[in-house]
């Protein structure tokens, strides 16, 4: 994973500087000129792209962000700090960072809406601040000098060039880290991402500092491009309108911001020369932003499939099968790997769960099962951590769970999937495993997707389909070897031959890696197959538990699920 | 002429195939029961009937009118009713609100009638009432809508053995009065106790249909039918 | 002690505005569940076509309802764009096409207007009411006041008495089992937003004359709006009305402080950072995701 990002990052970065020296070598002056800017919006973009297009929140005050290091760039160039323009700039993109903290911290941890009123709030703030001040240096006539190797037009360009590079390249090289792959998982679910482990709240600042610190060093470079700045280059509604050319383009990937710095710069340019009104462009934008939105696909996704077309189909593969190459199994020990006692779920009046034991005890693979509205689902939620509370203990290895939340007991070592899908389709399959179980080599991923039928590493999960992406939840809880492996309906929408291909590699579960397995599903073959023992709940009450083929058969359980038996007809 | 036909229906969920190819039919004046275990595809079958899921394949005919085009609203107004499983009451409306979102004249009278029980909760918020209060009040609430077929998910999910007896009266009665309802249950043998055909759907595909009173008296059928092996 | 004052009743007036669109924004929310970026600019939409009327020498009166009526007709545009494609979106993605729409109608609207230059706002309710702690208390302020209490009086026995307002309440709950039993889902959500056009044109019909705003500053209201919202959590019609009247006093009492009064604008984000600073403690995550 770490070698594919790298090649990715340094074909980022070739690719940029090699498509900016032959601009450098055709464009007239004029033409260098603009495409500086160009760059330069494209740098803001992708600071959009970070916090909107990956991490899937609505940021609306980037511009706010550059014209806190435009004048952090103006404020050092007036005390004649050492170090020239590129220290200044890197020091404006610092300095946006803890605003970037200071604002989003109160609205991380609540619905997204509130980050987007709150940035909002801050740009309204800003421009009125911004108002009240005149740029450092403008009133003694003193410019932001450019460094001297790059003082020309052209050589100004140069340098926004080995910038923008140089983030496009870092960006692409965190997009291919587990920090890159939670930003994706946590835009499509917040609650899937924290079952792996991932903190949420830190994840999420992460990406709006980094957002903070991208944006402040636009604002950095502008500040050499102009030389003086006014309030005008960095208003509110100049943040709102990146936000729509950002939606439309897609500005998380680097040609996305490119075509959106494009539209940004050369739109108002166009036309200026066709002597139509400028507003123009913001509506194209608008109508760009609603289109992308409601088709759920950008600008840059759009030409990605359109070229992928052209390029020759790779077939999805199933890897073969290493065993060789799998992690070794871990070993939890003795201790029954879930003890849960007295479990108590209420929701006002209703009754979840009541007073509910139960025992998983290591290595084996349990079978929960119980008619609709049982309480199996309530019951996942509580031992994982995603219930705010209820009564009772649960503890593993012997460890008690509360006062831990959702992703501090996914590291603690239970692991769940999910129902419904809540595999971000971005990702690619190895990414998403690498997400799920962290800390294993390339060939010891590879052999858990061989292991348990998975298509290659390095497809998107995008197209794979539905069924394959339930045995992809399975490979992700399982690869990072936990103390207990819940599995939710693991066999939804499964024929009857896949069902009992899947029950046999959940019985392999405890053997191969070591963990206990509890198994809730409706489907009684998977059920049959995989599971050693089964607990049968009703009305959130054990009502049986025992030897699966036993229990299937005892007139209690029958009377659970088909209801109440007429004792005269049987 | 059936009220209600619906031939070779596919549905998909999130793209995993739910219903695979189902096609069953509800008679005027008949209860229609349709048993499965849970996962089974009932619930989603339901849906694409009332169009609440988009279809990915089949028909749909309600009185002879093909209607897998049309949106929810269309159907509801052509005379079909869904009453959602999960008792879904608008909680923070009156019972006698309840129904009036339904029909700005309703004769609520005629509903008090089918469900003497709810009348002296009339001003009570939905959200308090119990499980089968709020049970009655979303059926007669669909009714209210003056169906020719009704869709009913689960009515007897977490409710007492004594109030599922007085709910399924009811929707006998409802039946015998001329309405087609299709009721959809987990629990099986009330639910045969009313009905007039039986359809078994498994993995999302008819494995049998029959007469209810036949199922009713072969439990061993229906055991194999939802717990046993598939093979067999 | 005497300034202050002076300053908290100065500050009345925008207050009265500020909790208008706030509890616009409420209805908004509570209704469609959607986070209503683009109100404001919908309201001036209105305002302008008010103000071009009147400059093209129309009767005042008449040219307020033509101003009312385009603002409906806006909201009622901006509806059918969330309903047709939009209507199964999941909140986020309803708030960036808020704000991309809010984007593109600010476009129109200044090149319409003609520019970021101040606009003289004819006035429709002139003259002034009485003077309270020697500041003049116009009657546009008093009326601003007045319809924020109004409708939201209006709102709230509107929900609860009428028939409509009966099915909006179970829309707004649970809007697919309301389809499910024939309410008109679609036409009720554009009658909202029609509406919320419609009061946010008059309110800034009414305040306009005393900001001398140009088409963007109109529509930038949105942010004392939702910072009342905020404070009513999109929920409480009566809280947001006092938040928004408490913004405008406290930008009232910033603009006489020194050195804080060219800061008064940053009185919304204030406000909000410190609400939603309230509000976190105790949340996890997301929990809609």
């Amino acid at each position: 994973m770490r070698r594919d990002s790298l090649y990715s990052a340094a074909r980022v970065v070739i690719v940029t500087l090699a498509l900016g020296g032959v601009a450098i070598a055709l464009l007239p002056g004029y033409w260098i000129y603009l495409a500086t800017a160009v760059l330069i919006a494209a740098v803001s973009l992708m600071s959009l792209g970070v916090v909107e297009g990956r991490t899937g929140m609505i940021s609306l005050c980037q511009l706010s962000f550059a014209g806190v290091g435009a004048w952090t760039v103006g404020y050092l160039n007036v005390a004649q700090a050492p170090g020239g323009l590129p220290v200044w700039i890197l020091i404006g993109g610092l300095a946006a960072v803890p605003f970037g903290v200071a604002i989003g911290l109160p609205a991380l941890r609540l619905r997204g809406i509130n980050l987007a009123i709150v940035t909002l709030g801050f740009a309204s703030a800003f421009d009125a601040i911004l108002a009240a001040t005149t740029f450092p240096g403008q009133t003694q006539f003193l410019q932001v000098p450019r460094p001297d190797v790059f003082d020309s037009d052209a050589g100004y360009f140069l340098f926004v060039l080995i910038t923008f590079a140089l983030i496009a390249g870092g960006l692409q090289l965190i997009a291919g880290s587990r920090l890159g792959a939670s930003w994706l998982a946590i835009r499509h679910s917040e609650r899937a991402t924290a079952a792996h482990g991932v903190g949420i709240p830190s994840a999420k600042l992460s990406a709006f500092a980094m957002s903070a610190f991208v944006a402040g060093i636009a604002g950095g470079m502008l500040a050499g491009y102009l030389g003086t700045l006014v309030a005008d280059n960095f208003t509110m509604f100049g943040s709102l309108s990146l936000f729509a050319v950002a939606t439309m383009t897609g500005a998380e990937s680097a040609e996305g911001a490119v075509i959106g710095g494009l539209l940004v710069t050369l739109f108002p340019e166009i036309l200026r020369r066709l002597a139509l009104p400028q507003d123009i462009g913001n509506v194209m934008f608008a109508v760009g932003a609603v289109q992308a939105l409601s088709s759920g696909e950008t600008a840059s996704q759009a030409l990605r499939r359109l070229f992928g077309k052209l390029w020759r189909h790779r077939a999805i593969e199933i890897a073969p099968l290493q065993p060789a190459s799998l992690a070794p199994r871990r070993d939890h020990g003795e201790a029954a790997a879930l003890t849960v006692r007295a479990l108590t779920v209420r929701y006002g009046a209703v009754v979840a769960l009541d007073n509910v034991d139960f025992d998983v005890p290591a290595r084996t693979v349990i079978g929960l099962i119980g008619p609709n509205g049982a309480g199996k689902s309530t019951f996942i939620d509580a031992v994982t951590g995603f219930l705010p509370r209820y009564e009772g203990g649960v503890s593993l290895c012997g460890r008690a769970l509360e006062g831990m939340d959702a992703h501090a007991r996914a590291r603690a070592g239970v692991r769940r999937t999910w129902q419904t899908n809540r595999i971000a389709p971005n990702l690619t399959v190895g990414a998403y495993l690498d997400l799920a179980a962290g800390g294993l080599t390339q060939r010891q991923l590879e052999a858990a997707l061989a292991w348990i039928g998975c298509p290659d590493a390095r497809v998107r999960v995008a197209s794979v389909d539905a069924g394959a992406r339930r045995l992809l939840d399975v490979a992700g809880v399982v690869a990072a070897r936990p103390a207990l492996v819940l599995l939710d309906e693991p066999a939804a929408g499964q024929s009857y031959d896949e069902a009992l291909r899947l029950a046999k590699r959940i019985a392999e579960i405890p053997e191969i890696f070591g963990s206990a397995v509890l198994l809730v599903d409706h489907d009684m073959d998977l059920v049959r197959a995989a599971c050693a023992a089964v607990t049968v709940l009703d009305f959130g009450k054990v009502i049986a538990s025992g030897q699966t083929a036993k229990v299937l058969e005892m007139p209690l359980v029958k009377t659970a699920y088909l209801g109440v038996v007429d004792s005269e007809a049987a | 002429m059936s009220a209600l036909v619906v031939s070779d229906l596919v549905v998909n969920r999130a793209g995993l195939p739910v219903v695979r190819g189902a096609s069953l039919s509800v008679e005027p004046a008949s209860v229609s029961v349709l048993l499965g275990a849970n996962g089974a595809g009932k619930t989603t079958l339901l849906e694409a009937l009332s169009g609440v899921t988009p279809q990915a394949g089949g028909r749909i005919t309600l009185g002879g009118e093909a209607i897998e085009a049309l949106r929810p609203g269309a159907r509801a107004r052509r005379g079909l009713a869904h009453v959602e499983q999960g008792r879904t009451v608008f909680r923070t409306l009156t019972t006698d609100e309840n129904l009036r979102a339904a029909r700005r004249d309703a004769d609520t009278g005629a509903a008090y009638a089918l469900f003497p029980e709810l009348e002296k909760r009339r001003g009570v918020r939905a959200g308090l009432l119990s499980g089968g209060e709020q049970q009655m009040l979303v059926i007669a609430r669909a009714l209210l809508t003056r169906p020719k077929a009704i869709l009913i998910d689960e009515m007897s999910a977490g409710l007492a053995p004594v109030v599922v007896g007085r709910l399924m009266a009811a929707v006998r009665k409802l039946a015998d009065d001329g309405l087609a309802v299709l009721l959809v249950e987990q629990f099986a043998a009330l639910a045969l106790g009313i009905g007039d055909r039986a359809y078994v759907l498994r993995r999302g595909q008819i494995v049998y249909e029959g007469a209810c009173p036949a199922l009713a008296r072969a439990p061993e059928l229906l055991h194999r039918l939802y717990l046993g092996d598939h093979a067999a | 002690m005497g300034a202050y004052f002076t300053a908290a009743v100065a500050g009345l007036a925008a207050g009265g505005a500020y909790a208008l669109l706030g509890v616009c924004a409420v209805f908004t929310y509570r209704l469609v569940a959607v986070v209503n970026f683009v109100g404001a600019a919908i309201g001036a939409a209105g305002a302008f076509a008010f103000s071009m009327l009147v400059e093209r020498g129309a009767p005042i009166g008449l040219a307020a309802v033509f101003g009312v009526a385009v603002g409906a007709v806006v909201g009622v545009g901006v509806g059918a764009v969330m309903t047709r494609w939009f209507a199964e979106s999941p909140a986020s993605t309803k708030a960036a096409v808020a704000v991309a729409l809010l984007v593109g109608l600010a476009a129109i609207g200044l090149r319409v207007t003609g520019g970021q230059h101040p606009h003289e706002f004819p006035e429709l309710l002139g003259g002034s009411a009485f003077r309270l702690a020697g500041v003049e208390v116009t009657n546009a302020s008093l009326a601003t006041l007045a319809l924020a209490f109004l409708f939201t009086i209006a709102s709230t026995l509107f929900l609860n008495r009428s028939y409509v307002g009966l099915q909006l309440r179970a829309l707004a709950e649970r809007p697919v089992a309301a389809e499910l039993i024939g309410v008109p889902v679609q036409a009720l959500s554009l009658w909202v937003w029609g509406v919320n056009g419609a009061a946010t044109a008059l309110a800034l019909i009414l305040i306009a004359p005393q900001r001398a705003p140009n088409f963007l500053t109109l529509s930038l209201l949105v942010v004392p709006a939702l910072a009342a919202a905020l404070i009513g959590v999109f929920r409480n019609f009566w809280a947001t009305l006092a938040g928004g009247i408490a913004i405008g006093v406290m930008e009232g009492l910033a603009s006489v402080i020194p050195h804080l009064g060219e800061f008064r604008a940053a009185v919304p984000f204030v406000v909000i950072l410190a609400v939603l600073l309230w509000s976190q403690r105790g949340a996890r995550w997301d929990e809609a995701r």
